[in-house]
C-alpha cells in the first residue's frame, strides 16, 4: 500500500467500505485484513488525488447510518410496545458497541479531515452559538456521527413511548410487583439518553434531563404526595417519621439501581419537598412533647428530616432551648441550706453535661442546637429572681464553690476530684455576665485564704487562677497576682526582719511572723480596724517590725490588722498541756485570766478596748468552746461573769477556735456588691483613657462602642454608666470635646 | 489542728510556769501611703492604687505590680508621682495649695 495520494474510484472503494461497516456496526466477525485493507481505502479516498473524496465519503457514512438506524427503528417496535424498551436496549447495545469500532475504523479522517475543519472546542463551549446548530451544520468525528444519528432517527421518534413504559416500569417496582422488563433494560434504556449526548462539550444531560427526569421527577412528585397523605391518616408522627426515612433511603436506593447519578439529590429533594416541607406543622405539632419527654430516637429522626429543608430546624431549636432552660431553672430553683452553693453548681453543671451529651448524640453536634445549649445556659446562669428585682447569685454561688474546693477541709476528696471540679466550674463561669462580680468574691475568699493559710494547695491556687486568666484575661487576674506577690513578699520581710533581730539580738519572746498586705490589692475592707488595746506580750514585737519596716521603707504607714491576726497559746493548767490556735482579740481574752480565774465582762471588754460587737463575738465563741464558762444563759456585757474552766479536756491537745468571723455575712455580700460599680467606673475610665491615647480624637459613638467590647470581657456595661465615665473625664481633663462637634472627643496629652 | 509539730516536747520538759504561754503570733497588717488625703487631687484615684493613665497601661505589666509611687512636697501634700511631674510642667505650684512645689520625698 502506498501512502502517496493517487486517483481513487470512489464508488469502488465506498462499495467495500459499506460492506464492511455493515459488520462493524452490527459486531459481525470482520477479518483483520479487510479491517486493515477499509483503514487504507478511508485514508485514500482522503487524500484523493486530484481533490480529495473525504466529504463524499462522509456524506454516504451518514447516509448509510441513517439507513441503517432506519432499519432498526422498525425492528425495536416489532414485537409491541410490551418488548419495546427491551429492543431498543438490545439494538442500542450492539449500535452503540459498533460506532465505536467504526469511530476507529475512520481514524484518519476524524483525525485529519474533521478536526481541522472544526471550530475549536472554545468556541463551542464558550462560544454563544447554539451547539446543536454548531454540530449539524458542521462535520463530526464519526463516533459523534453515529450518536447523533441515532438521536434523530431513533430517539426523538420513540423517546416518549419509551420513557412512558420506563416510568410504568418503575412504578411497578416502587409498587413491589415483579418487573415485566427486565432491570437491566429500564436502567440501560434510561442511561442511553446520557451516553447518546456523552460526546458533547456542553449540555451534555440536556436530552436525560429533558425527556426523562423532568417526567420521572414529576410522577415521583405526585406519588410522594398521595404516600404523604396516606401516612398523614395513621396521625402518628414518630411513625411518619420512620416511615419517611425509610422512604427516603429507598427511593434513594431505587435512584441508583436504575438512574443516571446526578438525578440523586433532585430524587431526594422532591421526597423532602412533599413528605417533610409540605408537612412542617404536622412535625411540629410532636414537637413539645418529644422534647419535653427527650424521646431521643423521635428527635433524631426529626432532626434528620427538618434538617433538610430550609429554616424548618428554627422551631425544633427554640423548643430545644425552651426545654434546657426550664430544666436549668428548675435545678436551681428554692436551694436551702449550707450547701446551696455546691448545690447551685453542681445540678447546673449535670443539666449542662445532660444536654451537650444529648445534642452530640441526637443532634449530631449541631451549631445551631449548641447555640441554643450556650443560649439557655447564660439565661439560667444570669437569671435574676423575683422577675428581675434580685440580683444575681451566681458569680457569688460560684465563688464560693470555689472556695469550699480550695480551702482545707476534713471532707475527704482527693486532689484529682478537685482538680476536676475546678476545671469544670469554668464551664459555668463563661457563661456569668458579670464576672467582674465574681472575681470580687473569689479575691475575697483568696484573700481569707491565704491570710488565715487554709489553702489546701497552692498548686491548685496557681491553676484555678491560670484557668480564669485563660478564659478572660490577664487583666482580670491582676488583682489576685497581686495578693500572691504580697504573699512572696511578706515571706521575704519576714526573713530580713529574723536577720535584723538576730543582728542587734533582740529576743521578742514569742515566735512572730508577719503579712504586710498592700492596701488597695486586698478586698478587706476599710472600715474594719477597731479600737484594741494590744496585750502588752505583744507591743515588743509591733515595736520592732514598725521600726524595722519604717526604715526599709519610705512614706509608708502600717495599720495592724488585728482582727486577721493569729495566735498560738499554750495552755498550762489543764491536764494535759494544750496548744490552741485563737485570733488576736480571743487570745487577749484568754490573756486576762493568767492571775484571776474569774471575770466580769465589762472589765474585759474595758481593758481591751474592744467594740461591743467584737467583744461578744468572741466571747461567745471562747464560751462556746468550753474553755470559758458563763454564769448566765446569753452572754451580756454588762450582767454576765466569765469563769475560767479548769476541768476542760479535748481529745486533741492541738486545736483551734474558729469565730463567727471567717463565716461571709450578708453585710460583707452588701458591701462586695457596692465596691463592684466603684471598681466598674474605674475599670471603664481607665479603658477609656486608654482608648482616647491610641485614636487622639474619636466620635462619641465610637467610643461607646470600643469601650463596650473591651470590658465585655469583664461585665456589659451601661451606656450611660460609660457616659459618666466620659464625663468624670472630661471633668478633670484627660479628654475634652473637639471644637467642631460635641459628639467628639480627643485626647488630652 | 492535726499538724503537730515538736515544740511541744521540748516545752513539756521545762516545767510551765504560766497558765497561758504565748507561743506564736500571725500578725496581718496593711501598708499604705502616709498621706493626709487617699485621693491624688490630680487624677482623683486613690493614691495607694496606680494612677489613671498607669492604670490604662497596666496591661502588659507582670504581676499586678504598678511603679505608680506617691511624691510629698514640701507642703506635705501628696499625689502620684506620674500625675505631679505632668502638672509641674504647666505650673510648678502645688495645685491644693499654690506653694512654690519642692519635692519633700519620694514614696519606696
Ligand atoms: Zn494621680
Ligand atoms: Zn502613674
Ligand atoms: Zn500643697
Amino acid at each position: 500500500m502506498s501512502l502517496k495520494p493517487r486517483q481513487v474510484d470512489f464508488n469502488a472503494t465506498w462499495k467495500a467500505i459499506k460492506e464492511t461497516i455493515r459488520g462493524v456496526i452490527t459486531l459481525d466477525h470482520v477479518p483483520r485484513t479487510v479491517w486493515n485493507d477499509r483503514f487504507s481505502d478511508v485514508y485514500s479516498l482522503c487524500v484523493a488525488y486530484p481533490e480529495p473524496l473525504a466529504d463524499r465519503l462522509y456524506a454516504e457514512t451518514r447516509q448509510y447510518l441513517i439507513d441503517h438506524v432506519a432499519q432498526l427503528l422498525i425492528k425495536v417496535q416489532q414485537d409491541g410496545e410490551q418488548s419495546l424498551v427491551k429492543n431498543y436496549f438490545l439494538y442500542w447495545t450492539q449500535y452503540s458497541a459498533g460506532s465505536r469500532y467504526l469511530h476507529s475504523l475512520y481514524l484518519y479522517l476524524n483525525q485529519q479531515h474533521i478536526r481541522t475543519q472544526r471550530m475549536s472546542d472554545a468556541e463551542i463551549i464558550y462560544g454563544s452559538i447554539d451547539p446543536n446548530v454548531a454540530i449539524q451544520g458542521d462535520q463530526m468525528e464519526i463516533g459523534e456521527l453515529a450518536l447523533q444519528v441515532w438521536q434523530t432517527n431513533m430517539i426523538s421518534p420513540l423517546g416518549h413511548r419509551l420513557v412512558k413504559l420506563l416510568l410504568e416500569a418503575i412504578d411497578l417496582d416502587r409498587a413491589g410487583l415483579p418487573p415485566k422488563i427486565p432491570i437491566e433494560a429500564v436502567k440501560g434504556t434510561i442511561l442511553s439518553f446520557v451516553e447518546v449526548q456523552a460526546y458533547r462539550k456542553k449540555s451534555q444531560l440536556q436530552l436525560y434531563v429533558e425527556l426523562f427526569e423532568m417526567p420521572f421527577l414529576n410522577a415521583s412528585g405526585e406519588h410522594f404526595k398521595k404516600d404523604a397523605a396516606i401516612l398523614l391518616q395513621e396521625r402518628n408522627v414518630s411513625l411518619y417519621m420512620e416511615k419517611v426515612k425509610a422512604k427516603i433511603d429507598e427511593e434513594l436506593f431505587r435512584a441508583r439501581q436504575f438512574l443516571y447519578s446526578s438525578s440523586l439529590p433532585k430524587v431526594a429533594d422532591r421526597c423532602q419537598q412533599h413528605m417533610i416541607a409540605e408537612h412542617l406543622q404536622f412535625l411540629y405539632s410532636e414537637c413539645q412533647n418529644m422534647v419535653k419527654f427527650e424521646q431521643r430516637k423521635d428527635l433524631s429522626n426529626m432532626y434528620d428530616l427538618l434538617k433538610t429543608v430550609p429554616n424548618a430546624l428554627v422551631s425544633l431549636v427554640d423548643t430545644v432551648f425552651d426545654h434546657i432552660k426550664n430544666q436549668g431553672l428548675a435545678a436551681i430553683h428554692n436551694l436551702q441550706g449550707d450547701s446551696v452553693h455546691i448545690n447551685f453548681v453542681e445540678n447546673l453543671l449535670t443539666v449542662y453535661k445532660k444536654y451537650r451529651a444529648l445534642i452530640n448524640e441526637v443532634f449530631k453536634s449541631d451549631q445551631n442546637f449548641m447555640g441554643a445549649l450556650d443560649k439557655a445556659c447564660n439565661s439560667v446562669i444570669n437569671h435574676r429572681p423575683n422577675d428581675g428585682r434580685s440580683p444575681c447569685r451566681s458569680p457569688e454561688l460560684l465563688a464560693k464553690y470555689c472556695d469550699t474546693l480550695l480551702k482545707k477541709s476534713s471532707k475527704g476528696i482527693c486532689e484529682s476530684e478537685v482538680d476536676e471540679k475546678l476545671s469544670e466550674s469554668i464551664i459555668i463561669f463563661k457563661y456569668i455576665d458579670d464576672k467582674d462580680v465574681f472575681q470580687k468574691f473569689y479575691s475575697r475568699s483568696l484573700a481569707k485564704r491565704l491570710i488565715h493559710q487554709q489553702t489546701q494547695s497552692m498548686d491548685a491556687e496557681e491553676a484555678m487562677i491560670n484557668r480564669l486568666k485563660q478564659a478572660c484575661g490577664y487583666e482580670f487576674t491582676s488583682k489576685l497576682h497581686r495578693m500572691f506577690t504580697d504573699m512572696s513578699v511578706s515571706a521575704d520581710l519576714n526573713n530580713k526582719f529574723q536577720t535584723f533581730l538576730n543582728n542587734d539580738k533582740i529576743e521578742l519572746g514569742i515566735n512572730f511572723g508577719i503579712y504586710v498586705l498592700q492596701a488597695g490589692a486586698w478586698p478587706l475592707g476599710q472600715a474594719v480596724v477597731t479600737p484594741f488595746a494590744l496585750p502588752q506580750q505583744l507591743e515588743k514585737s509591733v515595736q520592732m517590725f514598725e521600726s524595722f519596716y519604717h526604715n526599709k521603707f519610705n512614706g509608708r504607714k502600717l495599720t495592724w490588722l488585728h482582727h486577721l491576726c493569729q495566735a498560738e497559746l499554750k495552755l498550762g493548767y489543764l491536764r494535759k498541756p494544750y496548744v490552741v490556735t485563737v485570733q488576736t482579740f480571743q487570745m487577749a481574752i484568754l490573756l486576762l485570766f493568767e492571775k484571776v480565774d474569774t471575770l466580769s465582762c465589762k472589765e474585759i471588754k474595758e481593758t481591751l478596748q474592744l467594740n461591743s460587737e467584737q467583744f461578744k463575738r468572741h466571747a461567745v465563741s471562747l464560751v462556746d468552746s468550753k474553755l470559758l464558762l458563763a454564769d448566765t444563759e446569753d452572754i451580756d456585757e454588762f450582767e454576765t461573769n466569765l469563769r475560767l474552766n479548769l476541768d476542760y479536756s479535748n481529745k486533741r491537745t492541738k486545736f483551734r477556735i474558729t469565730a463567727a468571723v471567717q463565716k461571709e455575712t450578708p453585710h460583707e455580700v452588701e458591701q462586695t456588691m457596692n465596691s463592684v460599680e466603684e471598681d466598674r467606673k474605674m475599670y471603664l475610665q481607665a479603658a477609656i483613657v486608654r482608648i482616647m491615647k491610641s485614636r487622639k480624637v474619636l466620635k462619641h459613638n465610637l467610643l461607646i462602642q470600643e469601650v463596650y467590647s473591651q470590658s465585655k470581657v469583664s461585665f456589659a456595661p451601661s451606656v450611660q454608666l460609660i457616659k459618666k465615665c466620659i464625663e468624670s473625664l472630661i471633668d478633670k481633663q484627660y479628654i475634652e470635646r473637639t471644637p467642631h462637634s460635641s459628639e467628639e472627643y480627643s485626647y488630652v496629652a | 489542728m492535726a499538724d503537730e509539730n515538736d515544740n511541744d516536747r521540748i516545752d513539756d520538759n521545762q516545767k510551765p510556769e504560766k497558765m497561758f504561754t504565748l507561743k506564736k503570733w500571725n500578725a496581718v497588717a496593711m501598708w499604705s501611703w502616709d498621706v493626709e488625703c487617699d485621693t491624688c487631687a490630680i487624677c482623683r484615684v486613690q493614691v495607694m492604687d496606680a494612677c489613671l493613665r498607669c492604670q490604662a497601661e497596666s496591661k502588659k505589666d507582670s504581676y499586678g505590680k504598678q511603679d505608680c509611687v506617691v511624691v510629698w512636697g514640701e507642703c506635705n501634700h501628696s499625689f502620684h508621682y506620674c500625675c505631679m511631674s505632668l502638672w509641674v510642667k504647666q505650673n510648678n505650684r502645688c495645685p491644693l495649695c499654690q506653694q512654690e512645689w519642692s519635692i519633700q520625698r519620694m514614696g519606696k
